[in-house]
């Protein structure tokens, strides 16, 4: 799979203020032989909140690593509010972080370990106090100031956690898969904090997940990384909606990804003509990226593609066999092999499905090509 | 689960076997030190509590107190100088940074007691290694007294107590999570301050533990106190030693050697309180 960076540098950044907070130009880690981050170049809007997504090893947490100054980058520059901090120390890089083990000090109780940065600044002990109940009134820990950090719970570590960042007002804040040692509960609740306390501080924050889940609900915009390489830029709709390769297409929500094909044109009507399957028709307007004669692989969300349950053939409709359902309570995903295509899944409200047809019962399968992505075949 | 699984007896057995011998020698020095001494001979008369009462003499407090003086002494420096070469060892980027650093601070664990306590007379003799080179650069034109002080007997003691206290140490130093550290400088502490503010006090129970573990250690010292002190620095054991071997009071040795005994545990005891005190305060571990 080849990396098709894309940059979108004309597509306007929804930021809060003008200017941007943080560039990374053309910055690069290599680990002796193996390439950590391979010259990836960002700019982030001051006050946006942008997810770094991508599986374990991609790069992301190095890249993170770098712009809080505890990785060195063997080439490029990064650049927070104007100025080079590339080759600054850590200490002296203004810029706030959330650790994925949270890091808070045992040997602390919750408002030293709040008060420690402002300590470190050798803020006036009155100023301190102010700031430290501020932060504390924001992240509602009131009454936990002389708890050990070690009695309180994973959201209330979580919490200490911010507080301890966004208390020394931070150029940048780094979350770094801050919610992925929380039960999922837990989790939900915490990414609603997350989101509240970005728009109550307006912070520029740079988001590192693994869980797409998170990433499209709290981002501004989405960063999605594989191999060290940037896959694609762009806000959470456009993501899902267009995705730029296979990767983003497959790692961003389910997706059917369709064999190779040709597009053409037969008597005005655009259409997708797979080998062994026929013609599936373009709904009103082809998909973006079709264009006659070329070599294509589409790709389907799964709500695209609707179980035809009277088993009627017609136009865009593929016929094959019922391989398993699986049950996730609010809906069923079933998982069809058709001929000349392979697997195929579709999402269905509720379980009916499941009686209606029986796992080894034929299904016959309509399909939507009005979202479908068109990527090239060679992908 | 003893009854299930019975080979835990087999494996258990060597060591009750120690322990129950070992229970036996400490009777029998509790016994002796009960028994009434007859002089010119080595068997003891009956039962006494004389040998206790004999030990109510200003000489004897003052070995006491300087056994616990020396072994303090010992304990503190032996801390300051093993900080850090534990941190290095634990901390150092190169491999073999770090396995020299092993190597050095194990390797005189495998040499014996006896042989270091020499090497140590051949350093701190008036002709010795350091009074030669102090008088060949022209520092002194008289050798400093070395051996034979309190000085020299703790300068031996810690060089003997360094390993045991730098796998401590570095134990406690592997053991302080490294993201703590980057939190603390990502909030703005400089180097010097993680270290004083996060490294220090995340490692204050390896700290307490080597405090305490060289220091009952020093309060049994024998044959280094014994050599370099030359009997002029006399630590608790070398009274027993004199006491048992050179008048031959069997009796009064065992009642020297149990209260050693008694001081190290209460002293143990102690320290524990102690450390135990300052750990739940920390809140470490």
């Amino acid at each position: 799979m080849t990396a098709t960076p894309t940059q979108e540098a004309s597509r306007p950044i929804p930021s809060q203020e003008a200017g941007s907070a943080v560039d990374i130009v053309r910055v690069r880690k290599d680990f002796g032989a193996a390439v950590g981050v391979a010259d990836v170049s960002l700019t982030i809007g001051k006050g946006e909140f942008v997810t770094l997504l991508g599986p374990s090893g991609c790069g992301k947490s190095t890249l993170l690593g770098m712009i809080a100054g505890f990785v060195t980058p063997t080439a490029g520059k990064i650049v927070v509010d104007g100025a080079d901090i590339t080759d600054l120390e850590p200490y002296r890089r203004d810029i706030g972080m959330v650790f994925q083990s949270y890091a808070l000090f045992p040997h602390m109780n919750v408002y030293d370990n709040i008060a420690f940065g402002l300590k470190m600044r050798k803020l006036p002990a009155a100023q301190i106090e102010a700031e430290v109940r501020r932060a504390i009134g924001m992240m509602k820990l009131d009454g936990f100031e002389n708890r050990r950090v070690r009695q309180l719970s994973g959201g209330q570590q979580q919490r200490v956690a911010l507080a301890r960042a966004i208390v020394i007002r931070p150029k940048v804040l780094l979350l770094d898969e801050p919610l992925s040692a929380l039960d999922k509960n837990l989790r939900a609740q915490m990414q609603v904090e997350l989101s509240e306390l970005h728009r109550k501080t307006g912070l520029t924050t740079i988001f590192v997940t693994h869980d797409q889940g998170e990433a499209l609900s709290l981002s501004d915009r989405i960063v999605v990384m594989n191999k060290g390489s940037v896959q694609q830029v762009a806000a959470p709709v456009e993501l899902y909606r267009r995705p730029a390769n296979g990767f983003v297409a497959s790692f961003i929500g389910e997706i059917n990804a369709l064999p190779p094909g040709r597009c053409e044109v037969n008597g005005g009507t655009a259409s997708l003509v797979l080998p062994g399957i026929g013609p599936l028709a373009f709904p009103v307007a082809p998909a973006t990226g079709f264009a006659p004669g070329r070599q294509v692989r589409a790709f389907l969300r799964l709500e695209h593609v609707r179980p035809v349950l009277g088993g009627e053939a017609g136009p865009n409709v593929v016929t094959g066999t019922v391989e398993a359902h699986i049950y996730q309570g609010s809906h069923t995903i079933t998982r069809v092999v058709v001929e000349g295509i392979g697997l195929i899944e579709t999402r269905v409200t509720g379980a009916d499905i499941v009686a209606a047809a029986p796992v080894g019962a034929s299904l016959a399968l309509a399909v939507d090509l009005s979202e479908a992505v068109l990527l090239d075949a060679a992908e | 689960m003893l009854a299930r699984r019975p080979f835990f007896i087999t494996f258990l057995a060597p060591a009750v076997l120690t322990a129950v011998i070992l229970a036996a020698a400490i009777f029998e020095v509790l016994q002796y030190s009960v028994r009434e001494f007859i002089p010119g001979s080595l068997n003891v008369g009956g039962f006494t509590l004389a040998n206790f009462a004999a030990l109510n003499k200003p000489i004897y407090w003052w070995v006491l107190a300087d056994t616990f003086f020396i072994s303090l002494l010992t304990a503190i420096f032996s801390l300051l100088a093993s900080y850090p070469v534990a941190y290095a060892l634990v901390r150092a980027k190169k491999d073999w940074v770090r396995s020299a650093l092993v190597s050095l601070s194990i390797t005189p664990l495998f040499t014996g007691e006896i042989v270091r306590t020499f090497s140590w007379m051949l350093t701190l003799g008036t002709d010795g290694f350091i009074n030669s080179m102090l008088r060949k650069l022209g520092l002194i034109d008289m050798p400093i007294q070395l051996m034979y002080t309190r000085f020299g007997v703790v300068v031996a003691l810690v060089q003997f107590s360094m390993p045991v206290m730098i796998i401590l140490l570095a134990t406690a130093i592997a053991h302080v999570d490294r993201d703590c550290e980057k939190a603390a400088a990502n909030l703005g502490a400089s180097p010097t301050a993680v270290f004083w503010r996060i490294t220090l006090p995340l490692t204050v129970p390896g700290i307490l533990s080597g405090i305490v573990v060289v220091f009952a250690w020093t309060m049994s010292a024998f044959s280094t106190p014994q050599l370099i002190g030359g009997g002029k620095i006399l630590m608790i054991s070398n009274l027993a030693y004199l006491q048992g071997f050179s008048v031959l009071n069997l009796p009064f040795a065992a009642t020297l050697s149990l209260i050693a005994l008694i001081c190290a545990l209460g002293s143990l005891a102690l320290m524990k309180g102690v450390t135990s005190r300052i750990e739940r305060r920390l809140a470490v571990n």
